[in-house]
């Protein structure tokens, strides 16, 4: 079961919020809880039984790291990171895929928020060795930090310490389910609208032999990829994070509007801000700490990004684009400081971005350095009626993604709020609310569901 | 609300995770499909799910390419462009050649295309990455030697101006039947009734098909369904179906009733059957065996005309023991009549 879907939609969190909120407050925790073992059950007994015990190797890990002698608590730190990359591995790469084989999921299921909740679950580790937090006694409030289902799915990372405090500070009142309701309808309307379209645009250009595509149909499928990938995942994200304010967890959102950004650095600082936050605090700053070398500095911090790009994609084309990234920052860091050329500029970063998600769609070099020819005319076809045809249906798709990427909608909505009619138009936020879930509903009404995924984290 | 209650009533109370309501085994729960069947379920189930599905082709095609669950939506018709596999038909012609082997007659073959195969030349490349003439000529190079085939393509090729494929459904229409038939019938030797002698009786011209059923697309225009009557004297004395639990029961070759059901196409020979008998007053003491899906429904009443005998099995029983329901030895004659879209859904 996904957000994205209608038994999500309808059913289990409508029944799910019910329940909860006429729950008294002691008892919200545990139902909580008990709800995200349902949640997860939907993705199988098995896949059920993984999670606890996943849970159940984290709380001893943690216990073991906060009680045993400091001159061996490196020992339960490294085994619980080891155990929760080992599962990450198994279930994403494509080479260790024996445990999921082991477990005899069907072809294509994969458990929901693995990569999300590795790195909380290490995080959390990480943190009580630091001393930052302490082990917590409660196995349930772990349990939940591990599957909470709000969050589960692209959910937003934040540590144990941010997560437990939320936990008992719920903020749960009707501004915030509205707040909430908003959030996971616009994310609904992002997956569900814009994504899907873009994947089927997407899909439509890797179906085509790369021998037969045009200049233009190539780069209308790299687009697609971009945009697709950005709206699937802040789409998803905005869904959780509307979901846990509903339920009284405040989280930030993971996405500010990154992709039309004047500098890759102010990229960087917008995209999936949790998840970069993560690698930065547990393996950028631990590493660089070490050395005094800037290059090496440098170094470190390209190739973390590098890291981030395999989290996501699990290729040597994750890592490449990590790697164009973070190379990207440096240089971008080092022309600014000469003044010799000034880097900056939408289209420029959009031009680094492009070719960068070349490498993350195609997963391997070869294929990407294969992509970029055709994408710069080695086909010696600049445009065909393929492209033509694409362009002429995907259009207003395309023009409606880039706008809404962009954050020229939300500022023109705060600047009208400010006018004389503000309050006018304000009032029609439920209507055209209403009407993104009627649409979204009406997409989902074959499968029941949005399946098209470009990326399952 | 009272589409919330009911799915929910159906889930806890209504057996719904339990195999039945929604197809939910014990199997599904423990390794995860569960949560989509009920989806699909949900799905199904959703109220207006007509109307749902119509916005959603209406605002899909016009936000985006015109594909709609596999389904390509033209001016003119829908078009299946789901995916499909040279494989399926290696796989389909084994069990062809599998039945010649046991089987003591002279054999036919004629694999029919749907519309897709006919009207979808200007589709972009990509979304027929396996052309139907591609699976028929390998359907064919597959096939023994001595199993006699049937060019029904090329047939229905040269006549794609007519009215002869369904615009809201893979299936072709009684007019295709009837151009098929022409070659088939003097194939296995007989003169074909000429087309002039037919009176067309129009039983509706607002039938609906699968392909418009998967969209939902109400502007999509309706195709007709025709009997073609032919009054020669000749008469069905016998037609009984044996339904897939062995049940029997007498069937007519026309059900006009199921025009008004969910599946108009039932109009010919009535609700799905894995066995049909029918014996008329033909007297040349002719039998023939039929070995096809669903395509073949509408073709069966022309060949009524030339023969004492006529037994139907469904192409679903293909793989099983076909002896089970009829001598086939007792049939000097048989035909495998089979639709692509069948072959590469279920080979």
């Amino acid at each position: 079961m996904t957000y994205s879907s209608l038994l999500f939609i309808y059913i289990f969190f409508p029944a799910a919020l019910g329940i909860y909120l006429i729950t008294p407050k002691k008892f919200k925790e545990l139902l909580l809880y008990a709800e995200s073992l349902v949640f997860c059950g939907f993705m199988g007994i098995r896949v059920l039984l993984f999670m606890l015990l996943y849970s159940i190797v984290n709380y001893t890990a943690g216990l073991l790291i906060y009680q045993v002698k400091p001159k061996v608590k490196c020992v339960p730190l490294a085994a619980g990171i080891l155990f929760d990359a080992l599962m990450l591995i198994s279930f994403r790469a494509e080479y260790f895929s024996y445990l999921h084989d082991f477990i005899k999921l069907p072809e294509g299921t994969d458990i929901a928020g693995i990569s999300i909740f590795t790195l909380s679950a290490i995080g959390y580790l990480a943190d009580i060795y630091k001393g930052s937090i302490r082990a917590d006694r409660n196995f349930i409030r772990l349990s939940l930090y591990i599957m909470m289902f709000p969050r589960l799915i692209m959910g937003t990372i934040v540590s144990y310490d941010t997560f437990a405090h939320t936990g008992r500070n719920l903020h749960i009142n009707m501004a915030e389910i509205g707040s909430g309701l908003t959030g996971f309808i616009k994310g609904a309307a992002k997956k569900v609208i814009i994504a899907d379209q873009l994947f089927a645009l997407y899909s439509a250009v890797k179906a085509t032999a790369l021998s037969e595509l045009s200049a233009a149909a190539a780069w209308l499928g790299c687009m697609a990829y971009l945009l697709c990938f950005y709206f699937t995942l802040s789409g998803l994200s905005d869904m959780s994070v509307g979901l846990c304010r509903c339920f009284g967890y405040r989280f930030p959102h993971s996405f500010n509007y990154p992709l039309f950004s004047p500098r890759i650095r102010v990229f960087v600082s917008k995209w999936h801000i949790q998840a970069i936050h993560w690698f930065r605090k547990y393996i950028t700053r631990p590493l660089s700490s070490m050395t005094e070398n800037p290059y090496i500095s440098k170094l470190i911090f390209a190739g973390v990004w590098a890291l981030s790009g395999i989290w996501y994609s699990f290729s040597i084309g994750g890592a490449v684009w990590g790697l164009i990234i973070g190379a990207s920052v440096i240089a971008e860091n080092k022309l600014s400081k000469f003044r010799r050329i000034k880097p900056n500029g939408i289209i420029v970063t959009m031009f680094i971005l492009a070719l960068s998600f070349v490498f993350l769609a195609r997963g391997n070099i070869s294929s990407s350095l294969g992509y970029f020819a055709v994408m710069f005319g080695g086909n010696g076809n600049l445009a065909d009626s393929f492209a033509v045809y694409l362009l002429k249906y995907y259009i207003v798709i395309l023009l409606v993604a880039v706008y809404a990427s962009t954050d020229l909608f939300r500022n023109t909505i705060a600047r009208v709020k400010d006018m004389r009619f503000g309050r006018a138009v304000s009032s029609l936020a439920p209507a055209v609310l209403l009407v993104l879930l009627f649409i979204c509903t009406a997409f989902m009404a074959y499968s029941g569901q949005s399946d098209s995924m470009i990326i399952s984290l | 609300m009272t589409f919330i209650m009911g799915i929910s009533t159906a889930v806890i109370f209504g057996g719904g995770l339990t195999e039945g309501a929604s197809g939910v085994s014990k199997k599904d729960i423990l390794i995860g499909s569960a949560g989509d069947k009920l989806t699909e379920s949900v799905a199904d189930k959703l109220p207006f799910v007509k109307q749902w599905r119509s916005i959603g082709a209406e605002t899909g095609s016009k936000t985006g390419e015109p594909v709609v669950n596999d389904v390509y939506i033209s001016e003119e018709r829908l078009l299946d462009v789901s995916e499909r596999s040279l494989s399926s038909a290696v796989n389909f012609a084994k069990a062809v050649n599998s039945f010649d082997k046991s089987y003591g007659g002279t054999l036919y073959f004629a694999a029919i295309p749907t519309s897709t195969g006919i009207y979808g030349d200007n589709l972009p490349s990509y979304l027929s990455s396996v052309t139907e003439k591609q699976l028929t000529d390998r359907l064919y190079d597959e096939i023994d030697g001595n199993i006699r085939k049937i060019d029904a393509y090329t047939i229905l090729k040269m006549l794609s101006e007519n009215y002869i494929c369904c615009r809201s459904d893979t299936k072709w229409t009684s007019y295709g039947a009837y151009c098929v038939y022409r070659t088939v019938i003097q194939k296995l030797g007989f003169i074909p009734i000429s087309y002039d002698k037919y009176t067309i009786r129009h039983v509706t011209d607002n039938y609906h098909g699968n392909l418009y059923s998967r969209t939902g697309y109400m502007e999509s225009k309706a195709d007709i369904l025709d009997i073609y009557e032919y009054n020669d004297g000749t008469e069905i004395i016998e037609c009984v179906g044996t339904d897939y639990d062995g049940v029997s029961k007498d069937i007519g070759l026309y059900d006009i009733d199921a025009v008004e059901s969910g599946n108009p196409y039932n109009l010919y020979l009535g609700e799905p059957m894995a066995f049909i008998k029918i014996r008329t007053t033909v007297n040349n003491e002719k039998s023939l065996l039929v070995i096809g899906d669903e395509t073949a429904d509408c073709f069966i009443p022309f060949l009524t005309k030339h023969y004492s005998e006529i037994a139907f099995i469904s192409a679903d029983r293909c793989g099983e023991n076909i002896k089970e329901y009829v001598d086939t030895d007792l049939y000097e004659q048989a035909v495998f009549l089979v639709g692509l879209d069948y072959i590469t859904e279920k080979y």
